[in-house]
């Protein structure tokens, strides 16, 4: 790993995105800090997605800066694409082979030896409850299974960056929970955690900092406590607030 | 064996293995078909057509039209191969873990291509396999036609990469096979002689590149030159070359790929 000295683990500068006339981002910086757990909410649309997908080298930013650990993402594509691990919003498992084999294919392009894969992948497909369904093609695989598949897959060559983009959506109470015991412990480690996610109580639950995002913008990034300090005691109330000035009375 | 590669790599090695494991998953689907179809034109226009036209160029038309039967099967095993692996990959969103490694652009598009010149020659060896046991035909030079075989399936699978990047549906898949690629490979010498059509004609073949992979792969096969077999090959590499540096652009791009 390159990128020992760094504090930072990602620095976004003045990141742009434009898809023909429409604005996605606007400009926006953002340095979240090596080991800490970071939470990027907003509202449907407001760059989320993007935002992720420019940092892990998915879409091409119209402008702007991205480093990870004080690097260039795109010159040091390499050790940057190691250092991350991304479990996405859609799912994008490989229907041609069963879990295991899958697996070992997507651990194997990050170059890890057979070994210490085959070591990995069984410590996390017990991790996750996945172990009985080693032999089953990704496709058939129910959604919870499926987002648990997702995240083994983003876990599985041991990133120092984890992004998670809406994990949670669409699970049961019992993986939501496990999941995130799972994360608390991961980012004890030292690891570092960004999270989107449209439940306010996991941000709340997990998060040390939180920028909210709203219509390509940063409207706020400060430390949990400040944020919520900042939206009246509870994560919600800032949305309620948003929308009101919107015009929008539900 | 493979740990002892640089971790990119075998990353690389390892995208190949899966390409092959793709189509080795599925080999009535992908292998068999072509030999049996190749088995069918042999014994249609071989057999029972073949036999109403008069040799060419000393050689029975059987003999003559195996080359091309060859060639016509790795060009489409080559092709399919690679723009339906890039087409299916983007469909399921599985090629974002291929854009996620740490692969560079290049190693992204070589295993790509390799995936498709590994069953375009497999077919294609086994093609030539049955095709000389039907027709009891022994190649004039076997190094020679598994460069032909090689090249060709390099330049039909880069190409596959392009039409997989460009589709959105599958439809458009077809389009390309149906409308583009058939028409040049029996445009391209695959069942004639080029000294057998008009002149015109003759010039608007000199114009295919599929007639100096035909005409590489019947140098390799028979013996048999309508065009110097060095001309072939400089033609044949010249196009792999350019297709495979155009995929790789459009990689590096990432056109179709990253919005």
């Amino acid at each position: 790993m390159k990128f020992q000295n760094s504090k930072v683990a990602i620095e976004i500068s003045g990141l742009k995105k434009t898809y023909g006339t429409t604005h996605v981002l606007q400009g926006i910086d953002l340095k979240i800090q090596r080991g800490s757990f970071f939470g990027l909410l907003g509202p449907n649309g407001a760059g989320k997605t993007t935002t992720i997908h420019i940092i892990c080298g998915l879409t091409l930013a119209s402008g702007g800066r991205v480093q990870i650990f004080g690097k260039d993402h795109l010159t040091h594509y390499r050790e940057a694409r190691r250092a991350i691990g991304l479990s996405g919003q859609e799912y994008n498992l490989d229907r041609f082979f069963p879990l295991h084999k899958s697996l070992t294919y997507h651990g194997r392009l990050f170059g890890i030896p057979k070994l210490k894969l085959k070591n990995q992948i069984e410590k996390l497909l017990h991790q996750f409850g996945l172990h009985e369904h080693r032999n089953h093609k990704t496709h058939k695989l129910s959604g919870g299974l499926k987002r648990r598949m997702m995240m083994v897959k983003a876990l599985l060559h041991d990133p120092e960056i984890l992004i998670l983009d809406e994990p949670t959506a669409g699970v049961d109470v019992e993986l939501r929970i496990d999941l995130w015991n799972f994360l608390r412990k991961f980012n004890q480690e030292g690891k570092t955690i960004i999270l989107t996610t449209h439940y306010l109580e996991e941000a709340e639950n997990l998060c040390q900092e939180i920028a909210i995002l709203s219509k390509g913008k940063i409207a706020i990034c400060d430390t949990k406590e400040n944020v919520i300090q900042q939206a009246k005691g509870n994560l919600m109330n800032y949305f309620i607030t948003e929308k009101q000035s919107e015009g929008f009375n539900a | 064996m493979l740990d002892r590669f640089p971790p990119h790599w075998i990353g690389f090695l390892s995208l190949v293995h899966r390409e092959v494991a793709r189509f080795m998953a599925y080999k009535s689907m992908t292998v068999f078909p072509p030999i049996l179809t190749t088995i069918l034109y042999i014994v249609v226009f071989g057999f029972s057509l073949g036999g109403r036209i008069q040799e060419i160029h000393t050689f029975s038309y059987i003999e003559f039209i195996i080359p091309g039967l060859v060639l016509m099967s790795v060009i489409m095993s080559a092709f399919n191969h690679s723009s339906g692996s890039i087409f299916m990959s983007k469909y399921d969103y599985s090629i974002q873990d291929v854009l996620l490694s740490p692969l560079s652009y290049f190693q992204m598009v070589m295993a790509f291509t390799l995936g498709g010149i590994i069953r375009g020659v497999l077919v294609g060896l086994l093609v030539l396999a049955s095709g000389c046991i039907l027709a009891h035909l022994t190649p004039h030079s076997i190094s020679f036609t598994l460069l032909f075989l090689i090249l060709t399936a390099q330049i039909f699978s880069s190409f596959g990469i392009w039409v997989g990047l460009w589709s959105e549906r599958w439809d458009q898949q077809a389009f390309f096979m149906n409308f583009f690629l058939m028409p040049m490979i029996f445009l391209g010498g695959v069942f004639y002689a080029v000294n057998m059509l008009p002149p015109v004609w003759q010039f608007v073949n000199h114009l295919n590149p599929v007639y100096y992979m035909v005409s590489g792969i019947r140098y390799g096969m028979l013996n048999f030159q309508e065009v110097s077999p060095w001309t072939s090959l400089w033609i044949v590499l010249l196009s792999g070359f350019t297709l495979m540096s155009i995929t790789i652009v459009l990689f590096r791009m990432g056109y179709k790929l990253k919005s």
